[in-house]
C-alpha cells in the first residue's frame, strides 16, 4: 500500500509546482505552494504507517504536525505580504513586480 | 507498469495543457475528455496497486477526488473557486490520512488547513481581489514550459515507483502503534517526550510569523519613513 500513497502525493506535488509557476495571481500562487504541502503531508505519514522495514511508526505523523505549523506560519507571512503589495500597486498579478527580476 | 504510468503523466500533461485559462477561448470539453482518459488509467494502475487490500475501495474515489480537485485550483480563473476547491483537497487529503489510522493529524488538518489558513485566504481575496474576472486570471503564465517540468518530475518519480516492488504486501504492518485504538496517546506521547524540543520551537516559529505578519500588514503606504505605522 505504500507505492498508491506515494504516487497521490507526488501528483499532489507536481499539481502544486505546475499551479505555483503558471498562475499569476499572488494569492493563487500561493495556494498551490499549500497543495505541495498536501502532498508532502501525505508522504510523511505513508512513509510512517508502511514503512520499508520493520514496525509502523509515529514519527511521520509528528512531522506533519510540524509542517502544519510551518504552513500556518508560511500563510501568514505571505498574506501580509500579498495585502502590503496590494496597496502598493493596486493588482495582484504577480508580474507586476517584474521589476525586481535579474535584466 | 512504469510505461503505463509515464502514459498516465502525459495525458494528464495534455489534459492540463488544454484546461490551463488562456484569454478569452474557452476550452471546452476538450480538456475534459483528455483528463478522463488519463484519470482512467491511473485508476486502473492503482486498483492493480491496491486490489485486495481492505481499504481499497475508499482509497481509490479519496484520491481521485483530491487530484481533480487539485487540477481545478490550478485551473480555475476564479481564486475564490481556487480556494473553494483547495478545501475539498484538505478534506479527500484528511480521508487518506484516516485510513493511515492517523486520526489525530486528520482532524488537526481539516480544522488548521479548512478552518484557520483558507479563512485567511478567503479573507485575503475579499480585501484585494477586483470584481469580475481579472486579466491575469484568465491568462496562464509559460503554461508549456511549467507543464514539461512537471511532466519530468512526475513522469520521473511515477516510473521509479511502478518500477519498485517494494511495499507490495497487502496486509498491513502491525506494531504497538499501528491500528485504530490510542493514535491521539502515542502521537502525543512522542510529541511531549521525544520532541519536546521541536514543539517548542514550533510555537516560536509561529509566535516570530504572528510578529511578523502584523508589522508587514501594518505598514502604511509607499513613500512614508521606515518605522511610521497607521
Amino acid at each position: 500500500m505504500l507505492i498508491p500513497y506515494l504516487t497521490v502525493g507526488a501528483i499532489l506535488f507536481a499539481l502544486g509546482l505546475i499551479g505555483f509557476v503558471t498562475r499569476r495571481n499572488l494569492i493563487v500562487m500561493f495556494l498551490c505552494t499549500e497543495l505541495m504541502f498536501q502532498g508532502i503531508v501525505i508522504n510523511l505519514v505513508a512513509f510512517g504507517r508502511y514503512p520499508l522495514s520493520g514496525q509502523p511508526m509515529l514519527d511521520g505523523q509528528v512531522f506533519s504536525l510540524f509542517l502544519l505549523a510551518v504552513a500556518a506560519s508560511e500563510a501568514a507571512l505571505a498574506l501580509a505580504l500579498v495585502v502590503l503589495l496590494f496597496r502598493y500597486k493596486g493588482t495582484l498579478d504577480a508580474g507586476a513586480w517584474n521589476m525586481l527580476r535579474d535584466d | 507498469m512504469a510505461i503505463l504510468m509515464i502514459i498516465a503523466v502525459a495525458i494528464g500533461g495534455v489534459g492540463l495543457y488544454l484546461a490551463m485559462p488562456r484569454g478569452r477561448t474557452r476550452a471546452g470539453a476538450a480538456p475534459l475528455v483528455v483528463l478522463a482518459a488519463a484519470a482512467a488509467v491511473l485508476i486502473g494502475l492503482l486498483i492493480t496497486k491496491v486490489a485486495g487490500h481492505s481499504t481499497a475501495g475508499w482509497f481509490v474515489p479519496l484520491s481521485i477526488i483530491g487530484i481533480v480537485a487539485g487540477l481545478r485550483v490550478v485551473t480555475h480563473r476564479k481564486p475564490v473557486y481556487s480556494a473553494l476547491y483547495f478545501i475539498l483537497v484538505v478534506i479527500a487529503v484528511a480521508g487518506l490520512l484516516l485510513l493511515m489510522d492517523a486520526e489525530f493529524l486528520a482532524m488537526a488538518l481539516v480544522m488548521i488547513y479548512a478552518g484557520a489558513i483558507l479563512v485567511t485566504y478567503v479573507f485575503v481575496i475579499m480585501l484585494a481581489q477586483q470584481t469580475g474576472e481579472s486579466s491575469y486570471d484568465a491568462q496562464a503564465r509559460e503554461p508549456f514550459l511549467a507543464i514539461l517540468a512537471g511532466f519530468v518530475l512526475l513522469g520521473t518519480i511515477g516510473s521509479k515507483l511502478f518500477q519498485s516492488t517494494a511495499g507490495e504486501v497487502v496486509t498491513d504492518p502491525v506494531g504497538p502503534t499501528a491500528g485504530f485504538d490510542d493514535n491521539v496517546v502515542h502521537v502525543g506521547t512522542l510529541l511531549l517526550t521525544q520532541y519536546a524540543v521541536g514543539v517548542e520551537l514550533a510555537g516560536v516559529l509561529l509566535l516570530a510569523a504572528m510578529v511578523g505578519a502584523i508589522a508587514i500588514a501594518r505598514r502604511k503606504a509607499l513613500d512614508e519613513p521606515e518605522g511610521d505605522i497607521v
